[in-house]
């Protein structure tokens, strides 16, 4: 078994095609005739350019306008002066065209490849396939024709440019294999794109392997096994089943609303931390935001984001939403954040020090410049403010006024947001779960936040290996101050949603609905996955299980029930 | 010449579509655009060669402008780079 980086998910199995690499060497020479090398060069500028934009059109078709942009962004390199530019000065200069595209290349390849910037490295593998396609085309040399191998192949190659991705037909590829690439590269998001269970980066892999041995590769795991035996075999064509069967479960959930077996509907919501993750939220099926951390605004930059900059932000993400609800949580933020301009002192315990809306209400003059900038935005969609680490009533009701501050300095300067805009607090703090019924009278909706809740119920630091294990939202204080903080928000009418870990948690959920949890808000890419869950679980069955879990006295014994009641 | 100091506050900094953006922006002026920033000097015109430069957000970037529409080609250039270089 090799072992390489997971890189897309699912089980393949099939006879490999190994893609050989091109001996691209040549022989540098003078040139006399710089005139007829200057037409030869373009030439092959000219061809290379129709092949890209060829591809980018093949990409944008098959797989989709935001994988097209990589050939895209080739074209506009060697569009670029100092690319096609600096290639024909050292042609004029006596060069040949293969010696002229290498060293405007290599330098450009060394100058992004000590970047620190993942993106920009990325930048390093772009020009690299820039200069082997240029060099094959002045070589004359032609690729093995990926479109035309047959089905149930495994391709296996050093890389995997998207040139050769532009030319993969789905049905015929059954996995990749790499011996460079991560996760984040192209060869990556091309594969995920298409489906592709992909293992990239396993070291040597086109030394070992010859054309049509036997390959199965394991994107989930990244495992990836060369002519294994027939048990091994019959072991991962199960596996493959089992996945293949998971995911179509999945897909039948696309589109579809959140119900419970019974037909209760609830909403799935996502959490994101920058305006474009909302278009993230919209392809994953995501019915609205639920968590919108704001902190990306003020952190890695000099100074306060101004309310025209917040605005702008916050509008993105709403209009992305196109009316359906976002909630924005208000600066999140203590001593443990490094904030240089906010001047926040180190402190002996940051997390039950100054933060969060303590900070903000002490500094008044800042909050209200983004609770300004969020009210301008609710003028585009449906805008909720939901205000962190509250501990007790009179923070809720500080938050409120301000707010009401906001809306009367808008309304004079005739500027609209949404006057019935709802302002709601994060249920995160032991203190805010005991008083939930008080707090419930004050706010428009509660959101749980379980890591929090979890790590100050328990009197643990997550951060700290000693005592993680006390870390479970499945102790029985953590599950009773939920269960305590739903029903407070139900009798009084607000609603109660959560946008912690645990409410995608598979486990929590049979939990969740039948202490009545209305809204759940996720990572964007475990939608389906909660859909599928909740849609598993009736409010009987679920009562019936949480009334055991209740009267367990242990973590362990209750992880161990649910984990045996799971569907 | 005619410059100005201005701030780059679009979120991923000078990337590839950014500086694909600014580049195609500045291109059609006859004027040389420059990009002053940590010392250095940059090509304007050149994509490569604004990403080479590895320009963050909230960096202060100096954009220096010469030739025969000078002032017009560094009004467009701040403007640009004002309003986030469209990402």
């Amino acid at each position: 078994m090799y072992k390489g980086i997971e890189a897309s998910r699912g089980i393949g199995i099939g006879s490999i095609c190994l893609i050989v690499e091109h001996d691209l060497s040549f022989e540098s020479k003078h040139i006399d005739d710089t005139e007829a090398e200057k037409a030869r060069f373009n030439n092959a500028i000219e061809a290379f350019k129709t092949e890209t934009s060829a591809m980018a059109e093949n990409i944008r078709k098959n797989i989709g306008p935001k994988e097209a942009e990589i050939m895209e962004g080739h074209l506009a390199m060697i569009a670029d002066p100092t690319m096609a530019g600096e290639m024909t000065k050292m042609i004029e200069a006596g060069q040949c065209a293969e010696a002229a595209v290498t060293a405007v290349c290599d330098m450009f390849i060394g100058m992004f490849s000590k970047m620190e910037d993942d993106m920009m490295r990325q930048r390093a593998s772009d020009i690299s396939d820039i200069k082997i396609s240029l060099l094959k085309l002045l070589l004359g040399i032609e690729d093995v024709d990926i479109s035309k191998v047959a089905p149930g192949t495994v391709l296996v190659a050093h890389d995997l440019t998207p040139s050769m991705c532009s030319q993969i037909v789905k049905e015929n590829v059954v996995g990749i294999i790499t011996e460079v690439g991560g996760k984040t590269s192209h060869s990556a998001i091309l594969a995920r794109a298409l489906e592709i269970p992909a293992v990239l980066s396993v070291p040597n892999i086109t030394e070992i392997v010859k054309d049509k041995d036997t390959a199965i590769v394991d994107g989930t795991e990244g495992d990836v096994y060369i002519n294994p035996d027939g048990e091994v075999i019959s072991q991962y064509v199960i596996k493959r089943e089992e996945f293949v069967k998971a995911q179509a479960e999945l897909k039948k959930f696309i589109g579809q609303k959140t119900v419970t077996a019974d037909g209760t509907e609830l909403e799935l919501f996502c959490n994101i931390g920058t305006p474009k993750d909302a278009r993230k939220a919209v392809e994953c099926d995501g019915e609205g935001i639920g968590l919108f951390r704001s902190e990306f605004l003020f952190m890695d930059r000099p100074h306060l984001p101004t309310e025209e900059e917040q605005f702008e932000a916050y509008k993105e993400a709403v209009e992305i939403m196109g009316g359906r609800t976002v909630i924005i949580r208000t600066l999140d933020i203590g001593g443990d954040k490094d904030i240089p301009y906010l001047g926040l002192e180190k402190e002996e315990n940051p997390f039950l020090g100054y933060r969060a809306v303590r900070y903000c209400l002490a500094n008044s003059d800042m909050y209200k410049i983004q609770l300004r900038g969020i009210l301008r935005a609710s003028a585009f969609g449906n805008v909720k403010i939901m205000v962190p680490l509250v501990t007790c009533v009179d923070e809720v009701r500080a938050v409120k006024a301000l707010v009401e501050e906001c809306k009367n300095e808008l309304r004079s300067e005739g500027v609209k947001f949404d006057e019935n805009i709802e302002v709601g607090c994060m249920v995160e703090t032991a203190a805010a779960s005991l008083i939930a019924d008080i707090l419930a009278k004050e706010a428009d909706f509660f959101s749980i936040g379980t890591n929090d809740l979890t790590q100050y119920t328990m009197s643990v630091d997550r951060g700290n290996a000693e005592v993680a294990y006390l870390y479970s939202a499945f102790q029985p204080a953590v599950l009773r101050s939920i269960k305590n903080i739903i029903e407070a928000g139900n009798a009084a009418g607000i609603t109660v949603g959560m946008c912690g870990e645990a409410a995608a948690d598979p486990l929590m959920i049979p939990l969740l609905i039948s202490f009545g949890l209305k809204e759940y808000s996720v990572n964007p890419v475990l939608v389906l996955t909660a859909r599928s869950i909740i849609s598993k679980w009736s409010k009987a069955e679920a009562d019936a299980l949480a009334e055991k879990v209740l009267a367990l006295t242990t973590e362990k014994e209750i992880v161990e029930l649910l984990k045996a009641s799971a569907k | 010449m005619v410059s100005q100091k201005v701030k780059v506050t679009n979120e991923q900094g000078m990337h590839m579509r950014p500086a694909t953006v600014f580049s195609a922006a500045v291109t059609p002026f006859d004027s040389d655009v420059k990009i002053v920033f940590n010392g250095n000097s940059y090509d304007g015109k050149s994509v490569m060669m604004l990403m080479a430069a590895c320009i963050k957000c909230g960096a202060e970037i100096e954009i220096q402008c010469t030739g025969s529409d000078e002032e017009a080609a560094l009004a467009k250039a701040v403007e640009l780079v004002e309003s986030g270089l469209g990402d």
